[in-house]
This record gives structure tokens, sequence and C-alpha cells, in this order.
């Protein structure tokens, strides 16, 4: 009885515990789920790198409407590999931002190979399937993996993100956060454009090469319109367009210039891709100039003198740099974004090398008031001649001084987007090198190049290689054409060159004081009526028609239309503005070529280049988040991770050592370091044991001595 | 409060006194500096010490059993753990006191492989708060095993026994949560379930705090993980006790 008394009682205990360790585990499962539930994070990383910008939460806030996610993502488990992380950085993302949503983000997720319906509708939204192909030994078979997304804002504006496949939180918030913006904005920023095409040389391009690519670009035409205004009789720009691009302006007549002026007065932004040359590349790269005149004939007014006014001073020279930094490609596997030549290597596949060519070249993000010394040391008693030393510390600056978020992410790159025989755009100018502004007007120079610069009026061919086909014979052009320059620089005192310049405030009309420049078509009907007059004068009897506006009399008041060339009325063109109420904006770029279709393009890639694609599509884009201010998502374009790159040795490159030498110096240093790392923390633990051990022993010599 | 610091005193003193200690020690930091400083240490490499982080849980699944078996097989096999019950201190403090000072001794294993970030802070510009982030979510996750281990520790008599139960379950445990089992379960399993057998394991949310983000959901899931097993340890104990 007393045993199972016992064992019932036992039994008794190991139940209660058994049913206190399931509630215990079910109370603490319940914790953990309301803890997941409701969360605090805090990013420890110094880059954010798990947390939204500020720019996604702002955006994700201000929306009014419902924004549905569809996440088209065939299962992880069967994506390759290489696909698999890009799966959960997407999947964190949306997650968050669902989260950052409060209800207002939904996300369904939809597997496209589990159900024929669900293929055929991500098919025809525009989702774009992986294809991969997989063997066995018996059979072959294609694999389809889905990974996009499909935005809808609203139940109405939708945006499809055909290939989701984003390889770092960064990457996933550059995608996806635009793409909100893009469903959530109603209109589309516009921004006006006049373009003057480059000649093409032998190519089939009717019309000349122009600046379509970047403006048609997916990225920026979803986000931004652009419309073209240039127009043939001169009109005055509308009050609603606020910025205007101008692709290489030449030949212009005093009638643009006046519409540039109002416009800029009225408080407009002005943007000037600005050559001084042009040459032409073409398929057998001569590098030839092709006459290129600011003004057209006849123009009495001076579009350099325009831009004195406003502030600006263009000197429409070429430019040269000779710091091999500024001409080197980023990447040496692809040298064509500067200058490179197919050769021939040992296996005898043509390859691309690079060419030193220092009228192709970027501005560096390198303050160069720190290589005052080096740029002082004379070249043969390598003496430091500290008085220039000085000057130039007072005069030279960083390449990119700019801290506007257009440039902080090439800042962090090292270097601005390169551009091709670019031209001195800065800032107007009083001796001692004072900037000599209007008044009501600030401004700044953006870029700057490296003091190794040489500028020179724009000569007939700037051709480094020569004509002929023999690699020996270019290579000799090439080393004279280089001498010459660096005879040149020697020669000519030190000075960086503004490649991109800003200046804003209250502009005064350039053309105060002066008549209006006359529209083709009033040109046209002042002859008709000159023409009128002058057989009115030889028969008197005819009547003066006095609701006929004079153009001799200058400005036209406000409402008073005039007539064109076919006989409509014209629209009232507003008086002449001699200043304005709103702070007006120019934007000079000092190249036009880098941005241009054929080297976007990517148009002479197989022949060396240059092409410009990698650098001018980012730069171009952010330059219109820039100029459109958009706030809601100016740190995102900005956003960049610390380089956190080991370096264990000097760079070679910089202190040309031998390269052996160095990798001998990394290997050593390496293998030191890391027996250094192993061994050390284990050595440490053994001296600490052999402490413990040789004062234990002591103690028990002492106690066992004691004893007796 | 007190009692509990008299047994964790104790209990430190015993592994720094135990030459066991110090071989595990310098097994473990060896073994683990020698694979992660081979990845860690190149030149153009990214300034990270995610090699060492990977490599740690592992490391601490072969290793830690051999740390936390004797905790209360060995104080049964010697008889003394009746001896401890006769200590004027309650079950829990035991169970604290001993879980504390097992903390506390890989504590200064861990800080012996500070060499590593600081070599790398050296030659490159090394994020400090994800690496001190990581050394904390290492010292949580090596917490919770030790309270894994304790436990079985104090179920068997056997020290031998209870190494193979924590090796095993610590080895089921880092398994359910690392990221490519679960997505091979996720092939025959509800998602339900694969979030549920995936979240009980320490693995998943130590990656999540190794990744440099604190999380109150990974805090209180250690918290309340290791809780739950020391608990259960000190249950096993007291229901001893009772049995005499």
């Amino acid at each position: 009885m007393n045993v199972s008394a016992s064992r019932s009682r036992q039994h008794g205990q190991a139940l209660t515990v058994v049913l206190h360790v399931v509630l215990l585990l079910c109370v603490l499962g319940q914790i953990v789920y309301l803890a997941s539930r409701y969360r605090a994070r805090v990013d420890l990383t110094s880059d954010q790198l798990w947390s939204s910008t500020d720019s996604t939460r702002t955006l994700i806030d201000k929306l009014d409407k419902r924004l549905v996610i569809e996440a088209y993502f065939s299962p992880k488990e069967k994506l390759p590999v290489l696909y698999r992380e890009t799966r959960s950085v997407a999947d964190n993302f949306l997650d968050e931002v669902v989260q950052l949503g409060k209800g207002k983000v939904v996300l369904q997720r939809f597997d496209p190979n589990a159900d024929k319906a669900i293929t055929d509708r991500a098919n025809r939204i525009g989702i774009k399937p992986l294809q991969l192909s997989s063997s066995t030994s018996t059979s072959a078979s294609v694999d389809l993996h889905w990974q996009g997304v499909r935005l809808v804002y609203g139940g109405g504006k939708q945006k499809v993100l055909g290939a989701f496949t984003p390889t770092s939180s960064f990457m996933a918030e550059a995608i996806v956060t635009p793409a909100i913006k893009e469903v959530a904005t109603e209109q589309k920023r516009k921004f006006g454009y006049m373009e003057w095409p480059a000649t093409a040389i032998g190519q089939q391009q009717p019309g000349g090469i122009g600046w379509n690519a970047l403006r048609t670009n997916e990225g920026i035409s979803k986000r931004y319109e652009f419309q073209n205004y240039k127009d043939e009789d001169g009109a005055l720009l509308p009050d609603e367009l606020d910025t205007l691009f101008l692709f290489r302006p030449k030949d212009l007549t005093d009638r643009q210039k006046y519409v540039f002026d109002q416009f800029v007065v009225r408080g407009g932004t002005l943007v000037v891709f600005a050559d001084a040359a042009e040459y032409a590349i073409g398929p057998q790269r001569m590098f030839s100039k092709i006459p290129l005149s600011l003004d057209a004939n006849g123009s009495k007014q001076q579009l350099l003198s325009q831009l004195l006014h406003y502030g600006i001073d263009w000197k429409p020279k070429v430019l040269a740099d000779l710091f091999q930094r500024t001409f080197t490609a980023r990447d040496p596997r692809e040298p064509f974004e500067y200058l490179a030549v197919p050769q021939l290597n040992n296996f005898g596949q043509q390859t691309l090398v690079g060419k030193p060519y220092p009228y192709f070249f970027h501005a560096l993000a390198y303050d160069w008031r720190d290589a005052a010394d080096d740029l002082a040391r004379d070249d043969k008693t390598r003496q430091v001649d500290r008085e220039a030393a000085d000057s130039y510390r007072k005069r030279f600056g960083p390449g990119m001084p700019s801290d506007e978020f257009l440039f902080k992410a090439f800042k962090q790159l090292g270097r601005a987007p390169g551009f091709y025989w670019p031209t001195w755009v800065g800032l107007r100018e009083k001796a001692g090198g004072v900037a000599d502004l209007p008044e009501g007007v600030t401004g700044r120079v953006h870029l700057w190049s490296s003091p190794a610069m040489l500028a020179e009026d724009p000569p007939q061919s700037l051709n480094p290689l020569g004509t002929g086909a023999d690699p020996i014979a270019r290579e000799t052009t090439l080393r004279t054409f280089l001498m010459k320059l660096q005879e040149r620089l020697r020669a000519e005192p030190r000075q960086q060159a503004p490649l991109m310049c800003e200046v804003k405030g209250r502009f005064t009309s350039f053309f105060t004081g002066q008549d209006r420049p006359l529209r083709p078509s009033e040109i046209k009907e002042a002859e008709a009526k000159k023409a009128a007059d002058a057989a009115k004068v030889d028969d008197p009897n005819t009547p003066v028609d006095e609701s006929k506006p004079n153009p001799d009399e200058g400005p036209q008041p406000k409402g008073k239309a005039t007539d064109d060339a076919d006989g409509k009325p014209l629209a009232p063109e507003p008086v002449m503005l001699a200043s304005g109420d709103k702070p007006g904006r120019i934007v000079m770029i000092g190249d036009s070529d880098f941005v241009r279709d054929d080297l976007v393009g990517g148009t002479y890639a197989q022949a060396g280049g240059p092409c410009s694609a990698r650098l001018a599509q980012p730069f171009f884009l952010q330059l219109l988040d820039w100029l459109a201010e958009d706030k809601d998502l100016v740190e995102l374009q900005s956003r960049s991770t610390t380089d956190r790159t080991l370096k264990f040795v000097d760079d070679t490159g910089a202190t040309n050592a031998d390269p052996r030498l160095a990798e001998q110096k990394l290997r050593g240093k390496l293998a030191w370091l890391r027996g250094l790392n192993i061994v050390l923390p284990g050595a440490l633990l053994v001296l600490l044991g052999l402490c413990v051990f040789t004062i234990r022993r002591a103690q028990k010599r002492a106690f066992l001595a004691s004893l007796n | 409060m007190h009692e509990a610091l008299v047994v964790f005193r104790r209990e430190l003193k015993s592994y720094f006194l135990s030459p066991i200690a110090y071989v595990f020690g310098i097994l473990l930091i060896s073994v683990l500096l020698w694979y992660s400083t081979e990845t860690a240490l190149q030149n153009g490499a990214r300034a990270s010490t995610d090699g060492f982080f990977t490599m740690l849980p592992f490391m601490l699944i072969l290793f830690l059993p051999g740390l936390t078996m004797r905790s209360w097989a060995e104080e049964r096999k010697l008889g003394t753990l009746e001896l401890l019950m006769t200590f004027p201190v309650t079950i829990r403090q035991l169970v604290f006191g001993k879980f504390a000072a097992s903390l506390v001794y890989l504590g200064c294993v861990l800080l012996l492989t500070l060499g590593l970030p600081l070599t790398l802070a050296t030659y490159g510009k090394l994020d400090w708060s994800p690496v001190l982030g990581s050394y904390f979510a290492s010292l949580l996750f090596a917490g919770s095993f030790v309270a894994v281990g304790m436990f079985w520790s104090s179920l068997t008599r056997d020290q031998i026994v209870a190494m193979l139960l924590s090796l095993v379950s610590l080895f089921v445990l880092y398994q359910i949560g690392n990221p490519l089992y679960v997505e091979m379960a996720a092939d025959w399993l509800p998602a339900w379930v694969v979030d549920t057998i995936s979240g009980a394991s320490p693995y998943k949310y130590f990656l999540s705090i190794a990744r440099g983000v604190l999380d109150t959901r990974d805090l209180i899931y250690f918290a309340c993980f290791c809780g739950f097993f020391l608990h259960a340890n000190a249950l096993v104990l007291q229901a001893r006790r009772q049995r005499g």
C-alpha cells in the first residue's frame, strides 16, 4: 500500500513538473511571439546598413492611399545559390516597408510556379522570370525563377519591377523607394531643354548626335518629363517652366539670348552643358575640330559677355589635366571610359589597352593643398620651393569642394564623372582671384581640375595617336604628344580650372537699356510694314493703320498682340523685365560630351572608347533630383557605405616600388600578423595557467611545510 | 544574492584552477582564430569580423558540452551535490551561480580574441559597434547553450552522457535555425511549422544581433530561453532534493 502510494505521489509530482514545464514553455513562447510583434531595434552599424533612410520613412508616412506590394516570388529554396541572398535582402526590405507603413502598406505574396493563373498574370504585367537550365544524366529542363514586384497605389497607378534582385539593403531601397515615389506622385516634374546636335561624321544619324539617351532613360523618364522648347521664332519661355537645360549651345541669336535672360531674371534655373569646341570622334577616332561658334552671324550681343553679366566667367578654351590619376580609368578591365586602343596580347587575343590622354579627365576628390610641396618640388634638384608651396596652399583647394548631395556619392567614389575636352566655367573674378559676383548673387564652383592643368584655344586636331595603323608609330606619336604637353606644363604657371559652377540670386537683365531683340516673325513683319510704308509714300492716299505696333519702339506693352508670318495672331509678349522678384539660378557644366548619346551609349567601346555611361547616368539622375530639390529622395541618392578595405602595405602605384618586393613584404606582414593573432591569445592563457599552477604549488608546499 | 555570489566565486575559481578550462580555452581560441584570420587578414579584403562570428557558434557547439558536462554530473559523481544541497543556498541561487561563472569564464576567453578586431582596426576602418554587438550576441548565444548543457548535466550522473546529450541537442538547436536547413524544410513543411521550429533556435537570433542590429525581440528571446532551461534545471534538482 505504501509502495503504491509512494509511486502514485511520484507520478503526481512528475506530472506536475511536466505541466509546469509545458505551461512555462507556452508562456515564454507567447512572450517571444509578442516581442516579435512589438519590437524596438537599434541599428549599431555606423553606415546604418539595416535601416531605411528618412527619405523612405517620410515617403511612406506621406502615403494617403493604400499601397499594395505584390511580390511574385517563386520558392526561395529553389532559387540558384547566387540569387538566394538577393531574396533574403528583398524579403527583409519589403517586410520593413510593411512595418513602416503601419497598415497603409500591404504585402501580398504569389508563387507564379504554383498556379497557372498567377503565371499568366505575372507574364502579363511584365514580371520577368529568370530562366535557368538544369540537367541530369537522363533529362534536361529549363526552370523559371520569379522575383518581381508590382506596386499598386490606391488601386490605380502601378509600377512593375520585373526583376527585383537587390544585393544589399541600400540597393533594395534605391530601387523600391523611387518606385513608391513614382506611383504615389500624381504628376511628373517637367524640365525644358534645347539642344544643338553634334555633327555625326561617317554615321547614319540624321540631324546629328543629340542628348536623348539620358533624357529618355527608363529610370529618368519615369520620374521626369522633358519638353523641347527650342522655338524657331524665339518665343519667351512659359511661366510654368522653372528649369531649362541647354545642351551645347551654339550659333545663338540675340533673340535666343534674350529668351534665356528673361528666363533667369524671372527666377528660372538654367543648366548649361557647355563646350568650347566640337571634336568629331567618328569611326576613325580622328579627334578633329569641327567649327563651333557660340554666337550666330549678325548677333550683336556675345554669350560670354551675357554670362559674365550674371557672374559666370566662361573661357572658351579646351582643358587638359596632366595629373595621371585624373585620366586613368577607374576599372582597369574597362579602360575605354577614357581612351584605349585595341591591341593583341601575348595569346593573340584582342584586348583594350588604356592610353594616357589628358584631354579626357575627371575632377578628383582630393584636397590639392596637401600636394603643394610636391607641386613646388624641382624635378631635377628635388628641392621644394617654399614660397611657391605656400602660394599653392593659399590658391588651391579640393577638386570636389561641394557638400551638396549631388556630389556625396561621387566624393565617396573619389572622383567626379569623366569629362571629355572640357572647358573653363568659373565665377567672375577680380584681380587676386576674388569672386566678383553681381549684387544679390552668390556662387560657387563645384568641380575643379588638378593644378597640373593646361588651357588652350581649341586646336584643329587633338589626335594623340596619329593616323597610321602601325602600333609602334602610334606609340611614338602618343609619346611625342604627351611630351609636348609636359613641356608646356613646365612652362606655364600651376592653376586649377573650374569645371562646374553655379550662381544664384536676383539677376538683372543683360538687355537693360537696350532694345528688346525681335522675334524673326516680328522682323519679317517689320520688313513687310516698311515695304508697305514705302509703298504708301509712293501712294499718299492710303490710310495708315495705327493699331500695328512698331518694332523699332522697343518693348511692347503687355497685352498688345502682333501677327506672325502666317497671319495668325501672336501671343502678347510680356514687357522686358529689368530685374526679377524671384531668385534665378544658372548651373554651368564645362562639358556636354559626357552626357551625349554616342558616349553614353558606348558607341566607341569596341574601338577603345571614350564611353561615359557608368558615371554619366547616375550623375544626370542625381543632377535632376538636386535641381528638383526632391527632398524625399535626397538621402537615398547620396547613401553609400564607408570604404573599409584593408591596406597592409602602401599602394605600389603611388610609390613606384617594385611590385615583387611589395608582394614579399605583404606576405611577410600577413604571416606575422596571423601568427600573432593565433599564438598570442593561447600563449597568454598558457602563461596564466602556469602562473596559477606555480602559485598553487607554492601554496601547497607552504601548507605541507606548515604541517611538518 | 550574496549566496549566489558565493557560489559564483567558487565556480569561477574552480574554472581557473582546473587545467581542463585552460586546455578548453586554448583549443577554442586557437582553432577559431586559425580559421578566421586566414579569411579576415587579406590585403584588399573588407575590415570585418564576419568570418570569426560565423565560425564561433559552430565552435561553441563542439566545445561547450565539454565545459558544461561537469557542472552537475561531476558533483553527483563525486557526491558533492548532496553536500551542496545542505548549504544555506536555494537551488535557484546554485543554478544561477554556476551559470554566471560559466558565462564569465567564456567572456574571458572571448576577450582574448579581441586582438583580431584590433588588428583589423589598425589596417582598415573597422566598424566597432557591430563588432561589440557581435561579442554581446556571442555571449548571449553561449549563455543559452550553457543553460542547455547544464540542464543535461543535471539529468545524468555520467559526464560523457551529459556531453553527448548536450552535443546532440545543441547541434539540433543550431541547425533548425540555420537558414540553409530552414529553406530545405520549407519545401515539405507548412510555413507556420517552419517558422515555429526555426523560431526556437538561438542561432537565428544570434545572426540577427551579429549583423549589427540590437532588437528587443532577440534580447527577450535569449532571456526566455536561458530562463526556461535554468528553471528546468532547478526543477530537476528540486525533485532530486525532495526524493532525497
